[in-house]
């Protein structure tokens, strides 16, 4: 009974919800947005839960003096400060606000901003020509990061007019370049069309595993959810 | 003489511009075939009404909309139409009563004209939206695909399924954390309950536990969704009661860091430096935080296995971690693990479903080359 009664609600809320994606009747919207509402209820009782989990974590690092256990008292300084700025004054409060744009923002900012040196180092990693695959990848990126950058066509266009190429390969009918600004119209090529193609296999797989895991849950039988086991 | 003869040709002129000005002049015509229908595929909230398009010469400079509500008085409820217009789309009506129209052409320095007034039209909201028939009967066979496959897994024949590096690679991370004595740390990505990704990678962690159980390793499982935290406890719980390990299982390694993205990418990457886990699971729906966590995970040398559906993470992941479950395969990873053959069954369906869009891109590109598009205007319906 612990399984079935869930398992039953599944297939029938599953089902409904597969029949109002094609139903424009004010019936399905009504019935669609009333159980977007039932989730929103269970929302602030997992958080007191989740609440209550992120202070026993901290307690039990201040009392076991965990590695590097003092940040836990900013955790709770934080915590501590912002419920009694917020709850009782609105999140429109002066005080919440400056917290907000002074502390939180900056914090986010920085742990933003890191992701360029992350990208440079797993780039460096990556791009290291030890196999045909990472050598044509190193090319590919060599090139799209040349058609990204404004003085990239300049480079293109010198390097064009050093090479001994002939002239009917270059010159078009009416005398202009064939060749000019070719990094950026290259770059734009590799994303429109390898890159594109790649992404959409990609998605297509994507979609056909959400569908198939869609119908297992609905079905019963992938069932992991409900607490693992059969 | 001179005197009438002049006459004449004044009086000539004046009756030749008199008959080619009226030769020229247009009347004040009325928009024909004026009809109001309820607008198909709608949820009954509004009424399309339709007419014949004037002629470039017809001199209208606008049309005004006159309706009126069960029988009462016309009044107007739009005005300054485009003169190019022949259809308005009325999405302010009374639900449930009727409602008749009147077009009105508007012509510069003459009276406007008033078309005759349509039936009288209530909106009704449609059950089924007939655009999406296409997009209904592809589902349909695709699921039909996989529900046949499951049917016929129950059988017990076996089923191929092809290697897949990052999986076979479970079992090594867990027993390479057992040996070092260090912890696992399993993060489930920024995804709510509601999301499949983040559904499949609690299957994923379902069968790590079970595992983890066995080898009495620590698992760590930070959360960032109150709900993703309680129904992870509960699964985690069940595999260890599954395994008959229930007192390994300690309910404060699962826990809630925080809602907010960055701060969780920090959170993460503080109990990476701190605790250095033998090996890093990122599974689930991952966004910018992606790398900040996978380059972290590489710096202290975790063997880490990620999987994710976002096809904008991918890149980064497979820089930096060790094996990555690309889009679908984080969705046969349950399948894959288990070996249940219904759940391999259903693998399969999936592999017919992608053998149809094939043999359709295939189909279709060909028959482009000889114009023909009907594949292509299907499939474009599709999407």
């Amino acid at each position: 009974m612990k399984r079935q009664v869930p398992l039953a609600l599944c297939f029938l809320f599953g089902v409904a919800m597969i029949y109002i994606e094609f139903s424009p009747h004010p019936y399905s919207k009504a019935v669609f947005n009333e159980v977007i509402k039932w989730g929103l209820i269970i929302s602030p009782f997992a958080l007191v839960l989740a609440v209550v989990t992120l202070i026993q974590t901290h307690t039990s690092r201040i009392r076991f003096r965990s590695e590097h256990w003092q940040y836990s008292f900013i955790v709770f300084i934080g915590m501590i400060v912002m419920v009694a700025v917020g709850v009782p004054f609105g999140q429109l409060n002066p005080v919440f606000v400056w917290l907000y744009d002074n502390v939180q923002v900056p914090m986010d900012a920085t742990m933003f901003s890191l992701l360029a040196f992350f990208i440079a180092s797993a780039a460096f990693r990556a791009f290291r020509a030890r196999a045909f695959e990472a050598t044509l990848l190193l090319i590919t990126a060599m090139f799209v990061m040349l058609g990204n950058i404004p003085v990239g066509d300049l480079v293109w266009n010198k390097v064009i007019s050093w090479l001994p190429l002939p002239e009917s390969w270059v010159l078009l009918e009416d005398g202009t370049s064939r060749m000019e600004d070719g990094a950026s119209w290259l770059r734009q090529w590799i994303l429109d069309y390898p890159n594109t193609a790649a992404r959409r296999g990609i998605i297509l797989g994507v979609s056909l595993g959400v569908i198939s895991q869609s119908i297992r849950i609905i079905l019963g039988i992938e069932r992991s959810y409900l607490g693992g086991g059969d | 003489m001179i005197y009438s003869k002049t006459n004449f040709c004044v009086l000539a002129c004046l009756v030749l511009f008199l008959c080619g000005t009226y030769a020229f002049s247009q009347e004040p015509v009325a928009p024909s075939n004026v009809v109001a229908k309820d607008t198909p595929n709608d949820d009954g909230t509004s009424i399309t009404v339709t007419w014949d398009a004037a002629p470039e010469d017809s001199g209208i400079i606008g049309y005004v909309i006159l309706r009126n509500t069960d029988e009462g008085e016309f009044e107007v409820i739009a005005a300054d139409l485009d003169p190019n217009l022949s259809k308005y789309k009325d999405a302010e009506i009374e639900k449930g009563k009727d409602h008749a129209y009147i077009v009105r052409a508007v012509y510069d320095n003459e009276t406007p004209v008033d078309s005759t007034q349509t039936a009288a039209v209530k909106a009704t909201g449609q059950w089924f939206h007939t655009g999406k028939t296409p997009l209904f009967l592809a589902m349909l066979i695709f699921s039909t695909a996989i529900v046949w496959n499951i049917y016929h897994a129950r059988s017990g024949r076996e089923v191929f399924i092809r290697r897949i590096p990052g999986l076979e690679a479970v079992e090594e991370a867990i027993g390479r954390a057992t040996e070092m004595g260090r912890s696992i740390l399993y993060v489930l990505g920024l995804g709510g309950v509601d999301n499949v990704a983040t559904i499949a990678s609690m299957t994923i962690l379902g069968q790590v536990a079970r595992r983890t159980a066995d080898y009495e390793t620590t698992l760590r499982v930070p959360c960032n969704d109150p709900i993703v935290l309680n129904v992870v406890r509960e699964m985690v719980k069940t595999s260890y009661l599954d395994v008959g390990r229930p007192d390994a299982y300690n309910e404060d390694d699962i826990f809630f860091l925080t809602t907010d993205q960055f701060a969780y990418a920090a959170g993460v990457d503080g109990m990476m430096i701190r605790e250095k886990p033998a090996a890093v699971f990122l599974q689930g729906q991952f966004y910018a935080e992606s790398l900040l966590m996978a380059e972290t995970g590489n710096s202290i040398g975790a063997i880490q296995i990620a999987g994710t559906d976002s096809e904008h993470q991918l890149p980064f992941f497979i820089a930096a971690c060790d094996y990555t479950l690309i889009g679908e395969e984080l969705y046969a990873a349950s399948a894959y693990l288990s070996k249940e053959p219904m759940l391999l069954g259903s693998l399969k369906g999936q592999d017919w479903g992608k053998l149809l869009i094939f043999a359709a891109l295939v189909l279709g590109i060909s028959l482009e080359f000889f114009g023909i598009n009907w594949i292509t205007t299907l499939l474009q319906r599709v999407s």
